[in-house]
């Protein structure tokens, strides 16, 4: 749950008063035009950015409270990056083990068992498991990226733009897999521009525009039937792109 | 005894005596580099600053003379080192203030995407400096530091300046005895050779060892 959140980077106003609550279980979209703070709001979440002001909970654990250990609660996030960022020296199921036996100090057997599973949920097949990341797909990558994340088993999965850097036949194998473990209950929070994916797998979609959430609702009222001005204007203008790509 | 005899013989224990001088100095300016490196990156501002101000220090003395500050400079305030330790001593804290440059400029290098990821796995610094930047750092910086390696090597003849019973010193008493200034610096200059040889060789199959598909190109975007 995020209270009230601001950031400021210099004199620029990027979170302007966010707040919101993701529930067990539920499965939020955001979506709004780039720049507006998306990003710097699921870093602070995982407080890998620290907010100017405003709270935040993961359950009844205040990560905004300075005497917390940090490291410790970022465990139990799960964070997928844009541009995947796996660990570009370690082969696709050690970049899902170091997690677990350099941080949870789990024994390499049962790290590897843990690491297997995950891999096999998010569709990475054994005779890739051995491989670097630049012996990759952008796709494979990218459900690498969400198995490291899942084998921590995180309470939430922040997703930002997860498919942004893919062409589209590489998204659709990643979003396959990011709506499977939302079907299986993962509690998500998903930046994307995918209206489709969106309108599918969002319990409640949120429009983010210069640093406030202007909209919320379910995903058909708020693609659709928008209220505001400026929602409509953004859906315009990403179908408009996507009808270009098309 | 003939001339080659006397020279071989003495080469001999030359050739030991600066081996000996390599294996203490080549670990040791490695690790001393790869930590002061790191403590210029993530070190707080008084670790920086002493961190910075070493570095600064000891790439503007000329190695000679830093070779004859560790020998008489610290004898004199009661420090006092066997020629072997005085020129060990010198040529480590030399090398490591270049190569903490290399692995301060690796470490610069690398994404910042590598340290995202590694937080947002609950790693401690020290867990994600240990496990997920020094590895790639140190494959980055490896060409700079295998040419530190042929510098130390070479190098290490000026230890004959302390007395240092080594390769060069040998073939400065040597020639002073027998007058073959060809014979002896020509031969030298082979032994010499044939070690950073040997060492480049060993270089290029570590590196290939290390070497990661893609890792150059991924890192450096
Ligand atoms: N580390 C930083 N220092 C200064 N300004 C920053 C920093 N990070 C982000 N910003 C600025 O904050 C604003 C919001 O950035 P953010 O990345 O959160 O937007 P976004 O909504 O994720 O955009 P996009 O859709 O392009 O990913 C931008 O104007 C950006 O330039
Ligand atoms: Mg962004």
């Amino acid at each position: 749950m995020v209270k009230d959140l601001y950031k400021r980077y210099g004199d620029k106003a990027v979170l302007r008063g966010v707040s919101f609550e993701v529930e067990k279980g539920k499965v939020k979209v955001i979506m709004g035009p780039s720049g507006t703070g998306k990003t710097t709001l699921l870093k602070c979440i995982d407080m890998l950015v620290k907010p100017d002001s405003g709270k935040i909970w993961l359950e009844d654990l205040e990560l905004t409270d300075p005497r917390i250990d940090v490291s410790e609660a970022r465990r139990k996030i799960g964070f997928v990056f844009q541009e995947f960022n796996l660990f570009h020296h370690l082969t696709a199921i050690k970049n899902v083990m170091i997690g677990l036996t350099k941080v949870k100090k789990l024994p390499r057997g049962e790290a590897r068992a843990i690491a297997e599973r995950s891999l096999l949920k998010v569709h990475i097949d054994r005779e890739l498991w051995d491989k670097y990341p630049a012996q990759l797909s952008g796709g494979q990558k990218q459900r690498v990226a969400i198995a490291r994340a899942l084998a921590m088993e995180p309470m939430i999965m922040l997703y930002d733009e997860p498919t942004s850097a893919l062409d589209p036949q590489l998204t659709r194998e990643v979003l396959e897999v990011i709506k499977e473990l939302a079907e299986d209950g993962m509690t998500s929070l998903i930046v994307t521009h995918e209206v489709g994916f969106a309108s599918e797998v969002a319990d409640e979609i949120m429009i983010m525009i210069d640093g406030r959430i202007v909209e919320r609702g379910d995903p058909r009222s708020i693609i659709y039937d928008p209220r505001r001005e400026e929602t409509r204007k953004f859906f315009n203008k990403i179908m408009k792109i996507g009808d270009e790509l098309r | 005894m003939s001339f080659w005899n006397e020279f071989f013989s003495k080469l001999y224990i030359g050739v030991l005596t600066t081996l000996q001088l390599l294996a203490v100095a080549i670990p040791s300016s490695i690790i001393l580099g790869i930590f002061i490196g790191v403590l210029r990156v993530y070190g707080g501002k008084i670790e920086k600053t002493l961190a910075n101000l070493y570095v600064h220090i000891f790439r503007g003395f000329p190695l000679l003379v830093t070779l004859m500050i560790m020998f008489f400079g610290l004898a004199d305030i009661g420090i006092r080192l066997t020629p072997y330790w005085a020129a060990a001593l010198a040529i480590i804290v030399c090398s490591s203030a270049y190569q903490s440059e290399y692995v301060r400029m690796s470490i610069l290098s690398i994404d910042e995407g590598q340290s995202l990821a590694a937080r947002s796995l609950g790693m401690k610094r020290s867990v994600e400096i240990l496990y997920i930047i020094l590895p790639q750092a140190f494959r980055i910086a490896f060409p700079g530091i295998g040419n530190e390696i042929i510098y130390m090597i070479l190098y290490s003849s000026l230890a004959y300046i302390v007395g240092v019973n080594e390769i060069f010193s040998v073939a400065i008493s040597v020639n002073s005895i027998w007058f073959k200034p060809t014979e002896v610096f020509l031969t030298t200059a082979l032994i010499y050779l044939a070690m950073t040889t040997m060492a480049s060789y060993g270089l290029k199959k570590l590196e290939r060892k290390l070497w990661i598909p893609g890792f150059e190109t991924d890192v450096k975007r």
